[in-house]
């Protein structure tokens, strides 16, 4: 099924991960033993993702665990502080729902909190009067038909209805509601409500209370999807403020917009503020199809990974993002991924002022245009990804398990591999805005964050195209297929090779590549600076890779590497293919062969 | 146009501020809306705006008095809670309404934001900038406009 070129393809992400982050896995794997770290490392990282898990940094809260939570609370302070139950709603509304806050100011002061809330120790009765004036209509009423708060105010009942669905409509407000009376202070409770709203208003009132269990609460949140109605309690302090609601949703606890780690919050702002103001200049990247480079007749492009292949009898195979050949993707620099890379046209000779001040425009427009298309396309190519998933998890797989006689059980790495695919497109997709706002004059530290990022791509392409295109083969084919189980560990491997990659890809993003040091500071670059303590964060630990790698890497220092310091121990990229070290087989651009794949 | 649909309340309030006006205040429905109210408020004594006589009108939306009525200034006045247009940034104008309030009641706390001035809660920032940083000039010219535009001529 596959051509030896994509064997390769998944030898080099299986050898990047190991050069990359084997200070990551702090396995015993100094003497090299391929197999045995590969099965180490794949324990190691379920182990990983299930203690990720069960550290999340925020509980997902449904309607009825809103309102269960809620009325523990109430019960909780009416208990404690021995009043009723419509009081200490009023408290804890005021006090923003914190329990202990509350208990604090009652037994510090309870004077004091009375005045301020409006709850009177002890009621008063309305006047002793046969007939009352309504403050409000001024008419005169029997006092049977006059109705007063705690403070004994009266006014009809006419009146009251009219005051509470006037506050009820006006919104939220309406559950500080006090006395109509202005000199008075004293709190309408959720009792009075019940009593004088009607059905629907009992309805917003109670809605309104719910929203501000939530909404009052710093430490929680309603989820931002449109529709959603679970809410999100956040632990403070927590390093990542990513949640995932229970509808699947992914946003930044902080500023509610979707999920956006490694790039931060005013970035975001800036980002998102950038592309409303060019967004009609921008449309036509939105536009789901372009010329083939070759027979010039629109494809439309109807799948998630940027691999095209034009329709018959054409057949050819091109990148949707630079519509360069497939075959040639990344040889004409040097046998890596660049097409995330964004060079200005040099522009020579003598140039008036106002040419020069075109010319600008125009590179800048040109600039921001190459991450918005690669930021837009990643967006798109991640709700095909989406897409894909819900398919496979409600037909696909039972399919699949049908023609392979696998227990579905067995194809959970599937939808592993497309949540993976879910979640880089969405890292890869930020990695553009962060790109954008890279300082163009911190050379070294862009030339490394686009070999990181075209890395990223080309990775994530593999396992996108694994995903979508190979599995195919397995699910249309009318018998068993043979080699099924080698499939499901190429999938596997490449699965857990990105989402480690990813992982340390924004943890090195996060920390804004600080280790990189400026191109003129070479020499202390040398010493100091390397992939793994870029990427692995624990750093020191050297794992078998670096072992291995030493030997192949010596003589031919890639370009950029050399000019950002990190020659000595950066994945080097050789022109032409080497030969692995263990199996002799021809090895990835690393110089490694894909442990995965080399048994 | 007759007071045949106007709900009693406001009959009363309007029947008891043309037989017990307030002091310094007056205040009379329009002819042709009884909503629509010519106001009078004379400069408290020992204000910028002594001796001034000042117009609003007033009127009372259909809410009232679950909403508060909407006054506005019409007489040009050197305050820094009434803006250029007339509004005033006074609270029971606002969230602090109570339908227990009446027309008097929120006459009464206009002329008494004319004695007293609060720049820290302004509507208009540039004459709250110049009642803070140089009150005694600020004063003149309230005074100043009180002679040019509420002479009461
Ligand atoms: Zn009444
Ligand atoms: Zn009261
Ligand atoms: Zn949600
Ligand atoms: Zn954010
Ligand atoms: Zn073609
Ligand atoms: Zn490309």
């Amino acid at each position: 099924m596959d051509s030896e070129d994509d064997m390769h393809d998944a030898h080099d992400v299986e050898s990047l991960d190991d050069d990359f982050y084997s200070g990551d896995t702090p396995m015993g794997s100094e003497d090299g033993d391929a197999e045995y770290d590969f099965v180490d490392n794949e324990s190691e990282d379920s182990e990983d993702v299930t203690s990720h898990r069960q550290q999340q940094s925020y509980t997902i809260l449904s309607v009825s665990d809103i309102r269960q939570r809620q009325e523990e609370d109430i019960h909780r302070v009416s208990t404690v502080l021995s009043i009723s139950r419509v009081a200490a709603c009023v408290l804890l509304r005021h006090y923003k729902w914190s329990v202990s806050r509350v208990h604090d100011e009652w037994f510090a002061d309870e004077e004091n909190v009375r005045k301020v809330v409006g709850l009177l120790e002890k009621p008063v009765e309305m006047p002793n009067a046969r007939e009352l004036p309504c403050g409000i209509c001024f008419e005169s009423y029997s006092s049977n038909e006059m109705t007063a708060a705690a403070c004994g105010h009266p006014f009809c009942s006419a009146c009251w209805r009219g005051y509470v669905g006037t506050a009820i409509s006006d919104g939220p407000g309406c559950l500080m509601l006090r006395c109509p009376d202005p000199s008075c202070g004293v709190a309408v409770g959720e009792d009075m409500i019940r009593m004088l709203a009607s059905d629907e208003d009992k309805q917003k009132y109670s809605r309104y209370l719910l929203r501000s269990y939530i909404e009052d609460n710093r430490k929680t949140k309603w989820c931002p999807a449109p529709g959603c109605e679970f809410a999100v309690e956040f632990v403070m302090g927590s390093s990542s403020y990513d949640v995932t609601c229970n509808c699947s949703y992914s946003f930044c606890w902080n500023c509610t917009e979707e999920a956006h780690r490694p790039v931060d919050c005013a970035t975001v702002a800036k980002w998102i503020l950038k592309n409303c103001a060019e967004s009609e200049n921008m449309n036509w990247i939105l536009a789901n199809s372009k010329p083939c480079p070759k027979c010039k007749r629109p494809i439309e492009k109807n799948q998630g990974c940027m691999h095209i292949t034009c329709t018959p009898p054409c057949k050819f195979e091109f990148c949707w993002l630079c519509l360069g050949a497939w075959s040639e993707h990344g040889e004409r620099t040097g046998g890596f991924y660049a097409c995330n890379r964004y060079e200005a046209a040099k522009q020579e000779g003598a140039y008036d002022e106002s040419e020069r001040r075109r010319e600008m425009a125009k590179n800048s427009l040109e600039r921001y245009t190459h991450y918005y298309e690669r930021w837009a396309t990643n967006q798109s190519s991640r709700q095909k990804a989406l897409a894909d998933l819900h398919s496979m998890q409600n037909e696909k797989l039972e399919k699949l398990s049908d023609r392979q006689s696998q227990p579905e059980s067995q194809l959970k790495f599937i939808i592993e591999a497309w949540l993976q695919i879910v979640e880089c497109r969405r890292v890869l997709k930020w990695t553009y805005a962060y790109g954008y706002y890279l300082l163009e004059n911190e050379y070294a530290k862009r030339q490394f964050f686009e070999y990181l990022q075209g890395e990223a791509e080309a990775g994530l392409e593999r396992l996108h195209q694994c995903a979508e295109k190979e599995l195919q083969v397995y699910l249309e084919a009318e018998a068993p297929t043979k080699d099924f189980n080698y499939f499901r560990t190429k999938l596997a491997g490449l699965t857990s090779v990105t989402r480690n990659y990813f992982e340390n890809l924004v943890r090195a993003l996060e920390t804004g590549l600080r280790d990189v040091g400026p191109s003129g500071n070479q020499a202390n670059a040398n010493k100091n600076t390397s992939p793994k303590s870029l990427l692995g964060g624990k750093g020191g630990k050297s794992g078998k890779a670096k072992v291995i790698g030493t030997s192949s890497r010596s003589g031919d220092e890639a370009w950029t590497m050399a000019t950002i310091g990190l020659a000595s121990t950066a994945p080097t990229r050789t022109r032409g293919r080497q030969t692995c070290a263990r199996c002799a087989n021809s090895t990835g651009r690393f110089g490694l062969c894909c442990l995965l794949l080399c048994d | 146009m007759a007071s045949r649909n106007l709900p009693p309340r406001i009959i009363k309030e309007t029947q008891r501020l043309l037989s017990e006006p307030a002091p310094g205040i007056s205040a009379s429905p329009s002819e042709e809306n009884m909503r629509y109210f010519n106001v009078m408020i004379l400069g408290p004594t020992q204000s910028p705006y002594e001796g001034g006589v000042f117009k609003l009108e007033l009127f009372l939306p259909e809410e009232y008095p679950m909403a508060p009525p909407k006054v506005r200034f019409l007489t040009k006045i050197y305050h820094p809670n009434i803006d250029k247009l007339g509004r005033i940034c006074l609270d029971i104008l606002k969230d602090k309404w109570s339908p227990a309030l009446q027309i008097r009641t929120v006459l009464l706390s206009i002329q008494a934001l004319l004695s007293a001035p609060n720049p820290d809660d302004p509507l208009s920032d540039n004459i709250a900038k110049h009642w803070k940083t140089n009150e005694a000039e600020a004063v003149e010219t309230a005074k100043e406009w009180t002679r040019l535009y509420a002479s009461g001529a």
